[in-house]
């Protein structure tokens, strides 16, 4: 079964993008919503260890778009009918709150 | 069949109600005899040290929820290996609670139907 | 496919008016939404006590009418709300406080919980930041 993890916290000074990484399966996505979504910014160590895997990544356009973070290629920009087709295309949705 | 739910606990007893929470949930799953499962990560393995003393911050104690998981049917308890060593733990208060490496914990993900990270 | 939507954040949170904009795209997309259970300091997002500037998003009220729009089947956590002060007329009056929830929201247990996870084919929950 695939899971779609979804992160909010800034990866700056929060463990959950570490601990996400970590666990995460081969046939599982990535959503990065909210503050997250900082950890698209090139050169630091977030962005380095998102671009070291290859996987499935996604960001939701307005936080993205709010903060001034440029979608890189590796990932797909969504709104919010996607976000929920992708919690369809996905046997689960696992949001670290 | 009854749909299965993981319960995935990451925060220290001491944070706030969060903790006890997420415990909420298990215990009441349990209690419908639903297939629950709990697994400690990152700081919620907190929740499993030793010598705990909640009167010292004026809370009720967690432990004694904690011990009554195989009494509500929850016997499905994981910690994960990595968060605890990380965090200098090796004896956990829940003897029950089964040690993951990070591989086991994405297997064990795979296959509840349906997951809740608190 | 039907969802059941969870909520664990208040409602100046961020994640709290993303839950209201993935259930409303949810509804939108033909989907269907078993039970909106409002958990931990979601249950604020049920408050009546809760006043919003004029030129600020106003989340109690959008889920008040998302859920009588819809006729949707909205849970508070009982000891999440008590616990908070959230309280509905029955709990008030059994308490002495004031009331700071009522129709279209109804206050259960846990259990509501388990139900709509059991009676849906996805549960998506939305808290934190």
């Amino acid at each position: 079964m695939s899971t779609l993890h979804v992160l909010s916290h800034s990866p700056f000074g929060d463990d959950r993008l570490t601990s996400c990484l970590r666990i995460i399966g081969t046939d599982d996505g990535l959503l990065l919503c909210g503050d997250a979504v900082h950890a698209l910014q090139p050169g630091t160590a977030p962005f380095n260890a998102l671009s070291t895997r290859a996987l499935k990544l996604f960001v939701l356009a307005e936080d993205a778009q709010a903060r001034a973070v440029n979608v890189p290629d590796c990932a797909a920009s969504i709104d919010y009918p996607a976000f929920v087709e992708l919690s369809v295309h996905y046997d689960k949705v696992n949001s670290w709150l | 069949m009854a749909k299965s739910l993981l319960i995935i606990s990451r925060q220290s007893p001491w944070s706030g109600p969060s903790a006890r929470e997420a415990l909420d949930i298990v215990l009441a799953g349990g209690a419908f005899d639903l297939p629950i499962g709990l697994l400690f990560l990152d700081d919620g393995v907190f929740q499993l040290a030793t010598g705990q003393n909640a009167r010292a911050l004026q809370q009720k104690d967690l432990s004694a929820n904690l011990q009554a998981l195989p009494m509500f049917g929850v016997e499905e308890l994981f910690v994960c290996a990595d968060s605890a060593c990380a965090r200098g733990l090796s004896n956990f208060a829940l003897e029950e609670a089964q040690g993951l490496a990070a591989h086991e914990v994405t297997a064990l993900i795979d296959r509840y139907d349906q997951v809740i990270t608190l | 496919m039907k969802f059941a939507i969870a909520l664990f954040s208040a409602a100046h949170a961020p994640s709290s008016r993303r839950a209201l904009l993935f259930a409303q795209a949810a509804l939108a997309g033909g989907h269907e939404i078993v039970r909106l259970f409002f958990y931990q300091d979601g249950v604020y997002n049920a408050s009546t006590s809760v006043v919003t500037a004029q030129d600020e998003l106003d989340l109690p009220r959008q889920w008040r009418e998302l859920v009588a729009d819809h006729q949707l089947d909205g849970v508070v956590c009982i000891a999440a709300a008590l616990r908070r002060g959230v309280l509905n007329e029955e709990e008030a009056s059994r308490y002495q406080r004031s009331v700071a929830v009522g129709a279209p929201w109804e206050l259960s247990g846990l259990g509501q919980l388990h139900d709509a996870v059991q009676n849906a084919d996805r549960l998506i929950c939305f808290g934190g930041a």
